[in-house]
């Protein structure tokens, strides 16, 4: 019966059930998911205060509380400068032109160790839907693969499942890249053997006809770049763009290929 | 009777979704979180065998599949088959013996990790075998073990009518 549900789902027969039901299941889940988190938050916080006061007094029983206090202060000024500065990002992406986009705070990261994905906080009510591009910290993040009324799951450009269709070079050059997982780099692929690839050389979206994303997004640097002795392809790794570990807001572009 | 083990296995099966879905979501070891819904068929193999493994797997690993981006389904397979081959593994063990569920769930947590990456695969999605494996088996298997003996608590209580499949009727007793 397992088979049978896999089979069906990867042949679409399944799908709007399947989506249907992720939805209600999400959607159920989500105000116990607030609740918890509401309670949970400030214990993680305490520990997390202990941890840190502890150490302090190791290295200044006299001073400790005040140097506790001092850095905290620090911490939450980064914490908060860091947030100011990836929303502020989000405000003036050059890349996204007359795109309509919904800003999201990414609120979980990778709910299977076996997919490289990040839950945000606007779905399908907000106007997302299913295979829309997502950005930010510069770059392409990645795609929508789940919408729930509330919630959405974005695949990220590192998880193994991710192909973008790309170009670079002056003359725009066609290339796919592909995640190999989270964690690890980029690869890219159709890069014809030979070819002069400069570290640092951008990759972005090449908007083809049918494309899943719109033309001109950065994805991704070239870290390093080698052909074999009989290899008619180029080996080539990349950098995502994007600031993908320290993501904590994203901008949901309003865009479909038929757009 | 077997109303009340659908509605308390539900309830179980709920349970621990909500702690999946929020309280293990956060818990970080090296980059991998553990996965409690693993110990659904495995703690109903511990208690009833190999058919109420393989059954209660299925179930679990439909919910589960249902806040995954992976497969649909796949859970469902990886659990019902992790919950055969466990009530099977078990059937002439002591299943009353305290140090079953930690083993069973050390053990046969890393199994299914391992498992659900072929089957993926198989299925393919290749790339669920370029993951930490090794690493992603180890944390759900050490946290798995630490977890067990409340799972199979669960799971007991969720079927007090789950019997004894291969196995003698006093012990299956004694786990209640």
């Amino acid at each position: 019966m397992s088979v049978t549900i896999i089979t069906l789902d990867a042949r679409g027969s399944l799908r709007s059930v399947t989506s249907g039901l992720r939805t209600v299941a999400s959607d159920s889940l989500a105000p116990v998911r607030d609740v918890v988190d509401a309670v949970t938050r400030p214990v993680g916080s305490f520990l997390a205060g202990s941890v840190h006061y502890g150490a302090v007094q190791q290295q200044d029983e006299k001073l400790r509380a005040e140097i506790g206090q001092l850095r905290q202060q620090v911490l939450q000024q980064n914490d908060a400068e860091q947030r100011l500065r990836q929303l502020s990002a989000l405000d003036n992406l050059p890349f996204v032109g007359n795109l309509q986009e919904v800003a999201c705070q990414v609120i979980a990261t990778d709910t299977s160790d076996f997919a490289a994905t990040v839950t945000i906080d606007k779905g399908r009510s907000d106007g997302v839907t299913i295979g829309m591009p997502v950005v930010g910290s510069g770059g392409l993040v990645g795609q929508v693969v789940l919408a729930s009324h509330h919630t959405a799951t974005v695949r990220l450009v590192t998880d193994g499942q991710s192909v973008v269709g790309a170009s670079y070079g002056p003359s725009g050059s066609p290339a796919i890249v592909a995640g190999e997982g989270w964690g690890k780099p980029l690869s890219g692929q159709l890069v014809p053997a030979d070819t002069p690839l400069a570290r640092g050389t951008l990759f972005s979206t090449s908007g083809l006809q049918g494309a899943a994303f719109p033309p001109g997004i950065p994805v991704a640097r070239v870290t390093s770049a080698s052909t074999g002795t009989v290899a008619s392809q180029e080996i080539v790794t990349l950098a995502p763009v994007a600031d993908l570990a320290h993501l904590r807001y994203v901008a949901v572009l309003l865009w479909g290929p038929a757009s | 009777m077997r109303r009340q083990v659908v509605v308390r296995l539900s309830l179980v099966i709920v349970a621990f979704v909500v702690v999946q879905q929020t309280l293990v979501l956060g818990i970080r070891v090296g980059g991998i979180h553990p996965d409690v819904m693993v110990l659904l068929p495995i703690a109903a193999a511990v208690v009833g065998g190999p058919a109420r493994g393989a059954i209660v797997g299925f179930t679990a690993g439909l919910v589960a599949d249902l806040f995954l981006p992976t497969p649909f389904g796949l859970s469902a397979l990886t659990g019902s088959l992790t919950g055969y081959g466990v009530g099977l593994a078990t059937v002439a063990l002591d299943r009353s013996a305290w140090w079953l569920p930690p083993t069973a769930g050390l053990a046969a947590s890393a199994v299914y990790e391992l498992l659900y990456a072929g089957l993926g695969a198989l299925l393919g999605q290749p790339q669920m075998l370029h993951v930490d494996l090794a690493g992603i088996a180890l944390v759900v298997a050490c946290a798995n073990a630490v977890v067990a003996i409340v799972a199979v608590r669960m799971v007991d209580w969720a079927m007090p009518s789950a019997s004894t499949e291969g196995m003698p009727t006093a012990v299956g007793a004694s786990l209640r």
